[in-house]
């Protein structure tokens, strides 16, 4: 009687598959559903070449940029306004979401409290998380037309707005950095007896400091981003000059404008990236 | 199975009145009153895991001021038995006391009184990386204060006097000139004699090492342990997991553990092949039993020396005393 050889064991490739039937369903949901927002969005690459030539006009339209004196002087004001905006966005979110953040993150409990106890810890951690989520759901733009209708057009209501916006987005990066540092410190200072916060202030702060100070230049690049497209809506910055230009059919100053601001953001990303490089250990 | 009387030193020491009147209410419950004289004592203690029981109705007292050295292989309960110690695992049944105060029947602020009296050293040292080697030692203190105090310390840095005993700990483990180094620019034995020199800041009466010499080099655990044993006085209880046999021979009292049950615990004379037999094999990890000298001999003293250092090493001005 002849035996069919056992088929050798074979290392499973890298790549990860789909493991269970579940898995498999899910990944045909997700297939199925990108079909689906094609027709939804009446995405057409036939409809998108035919408008080439309109692109190509206005792009034409935007050379030789204009690099009069005046147009540059507006530009660095512009791109100064901006600056400023993303900054001071930044930093009075990051002052904002700090303690917002402390009372988000929450601990593994390796004791069973009593149940006031837990309603009461629970109480501010998940109205802090609900508040974050709020700031942060709301886009930059959104905000703006909120506060331009309160205050007025100008860099303030658009400086208040990228604040907010920027609150949410630190408090739920700052939390989650802080609850993802390594444990062991933090277990080691429990074990000892050390009190929520004592284990938050020397043993989840100093984990997470470096990734705050990263996260937070992140979403400075964020901002001056952001800072840009709150012009639109009368916000301030470089973005409200690009829209007066447009309307005016002046696209040699869109050029200089929109130029300037690629060459700021690329700029902010490097200065970033370097310090977050060297802030990496 | 050789089980001797556990020993017991001296009056019971200090506890805080929290813990005090957490040994007066158990006294007066009228459970497990001989445990309430020793360090530690676990009584029927079950742990388990999706199933799986880590520790399996382990009973074990230990009386203060006795060194013990925990044996046993890789997943024996050794680990799982320090973290109920400290409760950072709840028991499924049982009970553990902890100088005489039932551990798992705590309220916050009580477990937080005993946490401060147990002192721990873990073999990934446990300390915070980016924190510098002084402030490491100062956490050894700086748990005990209030949150305000915690914070004025964070910002400020610890007040003189804990900065003088901060420095003293460094001292005696040979690690003064790098109190302001970042504990991720030390070697891995210094940390972990950092570790060490937190412990003699916080004077706990109860220490606990797991696997303390587990990441770094023979000599360095050496000179580890032998930290550790300077720190411990006839107050200070002292509990090591090691996986080295030789090194746990050397101490007076060693307990075995396998499948989360004790099967020896007794003086080192008693360990024998049949029962690192009984101990290892089965769970298929070998011990780790270096040759020892020719004619060296295991100490059967009650203060022995694992490391065949001076069994009573000169005491420092900084030296552990508990509370």
């Amino acid at each position: 009687m002849a035996y069919a050889p056992a088929e050798p064991p074979r290392v499973p490739a890298a790549l990860p598959r789909p493991r269970t039937p579940v898995a498999s369903l899910l990944v045909l949901v997700v297939i199925a559903a990108t079909g689906v927002s094609f027709y939804g969005t009446e995405f057409d690459l036939i409809e998108l070449f035919a408008g080439a030539g309109p692109i190509e006009r206005f792009a034409s339209g935007m050379f030789p940029p204009d690099l009069s004196a005046a147009t540059l002087r507006s530009t660095g004001r512009g791109i100064f306004e901006t600056f400023q905006m993303s900054l001071l966005g930044a930093v009075l979110g990051i002052v904002a979401a700090f303690p917002l953040a402390l009372i988000a993150t929450g601990e593994a409990a390796t004791t069973r409290a009593a149940l006031r106890t837990r309603v009461l810890q629970a109480i501010p951690y998940h109205a802090a998380r609900l508040g974050l989520n709020v700031f942060r759901s709301v886009p930059e733009i959104l905000w703006a037309l909120v506060f331009v209708v309160a205050l007025g057009l100008g860099p303030f209501p658009g400086t208040v707005a990228l604040a907010i916006h920027s609150t949410g987005v630190f408090g739920k990066l700052f939390s989650e950095q802080l609850e993802s540092v390594p444990a062991r410190p933090v277990e080691a200072l429990r074990a000892i007896g050390a009190t929520r916060t004592q284990r938050l202030l020397f043993g989840r702060l100093p984990q997470a400091g470096g990734g705050f100070v990263s996260l937070g230049m992140y979403q400075w690049e964020c901002n001056i981003r952001a800072a840009t497209i709150l012009g639109f809506v009368g916000a301030g910055g470089i973005g409200q000059q690009i829209l007066i230009s447009m309307q005016l059919f002046d696209y040699q100053k869109v050029a200089t404008l929109a130029l300037a601001t690629i060459i700021t953001v690329l700029a902010v990303d490097r200065v970033s990236a370097a310090a977050r490089r060297r802030l990496s250990y | 199975m050789a089980k001797p009387a556990s020993a017991t030193a001296g009056a019971p020491a200090g506890v805080g009145s929290t813990a005090e009147s957490a040994e007066r209410s158990d006294a007066a419950r009228g459970g497990l009153e001989a445990a309430a004289g020793q360090a530690v004592a676990l009584e029927g203690v079950d742990v388990a895991f999706d199933g799986f029981k880590a520790l399996n109705d382990l009973s074990l007292e230990v009386g203060r001021g006795e060194r013990v050295a925990i044996i046993g292989a890789s997943g024996a309960g050794k680990s799982t038995l320090f973290n109920v110690l400290t409760r950072a695992l709840p028991v499924a049944a049982g009970r553990v006391l902890v100088e005489g105060a039932d551990l798992m029947a705590a309220a916050p602020e009580q477990l937080r009184a005993m946490r401060r009296r147990i002192g721990v050293i873990y073999q990934s040292y446990g300390l915070v990386p980016q924190l510098s080697a002084g402030m490491n030692v100062a956490l050894g203190e700086l748990t005990g204060l209030s949150n305000r105090a915690a914070l004025r310390a964070l910002v400020r840095g610890p007040g003189a006097e804990t900065s003088a005993r901060v420095v003293a700990a460094l001292e005696q483990v040979g690690l003064a000139e790098r109190l302001g180094d970042r504990v991720t620019e030390l070697s891995g034995g210094q940390q972990q004699r950092v570790a060490v020199a937190r412990l003699l800041v916080q004077q706990p009466a109860l220490v606990l090492a797991d696997e303390p010499v587990a990441a770094v080099d023979p000599v360095t655990g050496k000179r580890v342990l032998h930290a550790l044993l300077e720190l411990a006085d006839e107050r200070t209880t002292l509990l090591v997991s090691l996986h080295d046999v030789a090194l746990a021979r050397r101490f007076p009292r060693v307990v075995a553990l396998r499948d989360g049950s004790v099967v020896f615990d007794g003086p080192p004379e008693g360990i024998d092949d049949a029962m690192l037999e009984a101990v290892y094999d089965e769970a298929g990890s070998a011990p780790f039993e270096p040759d020892l000298e020719p004619g060296a001999q295991p100490a059967a003293t009650s203060r022995c020396d694992p490391l065949g250092i001076a069994l009573n090493p000169p005491r420092h001005q900084h030296g552990l005393r508990p509370r």
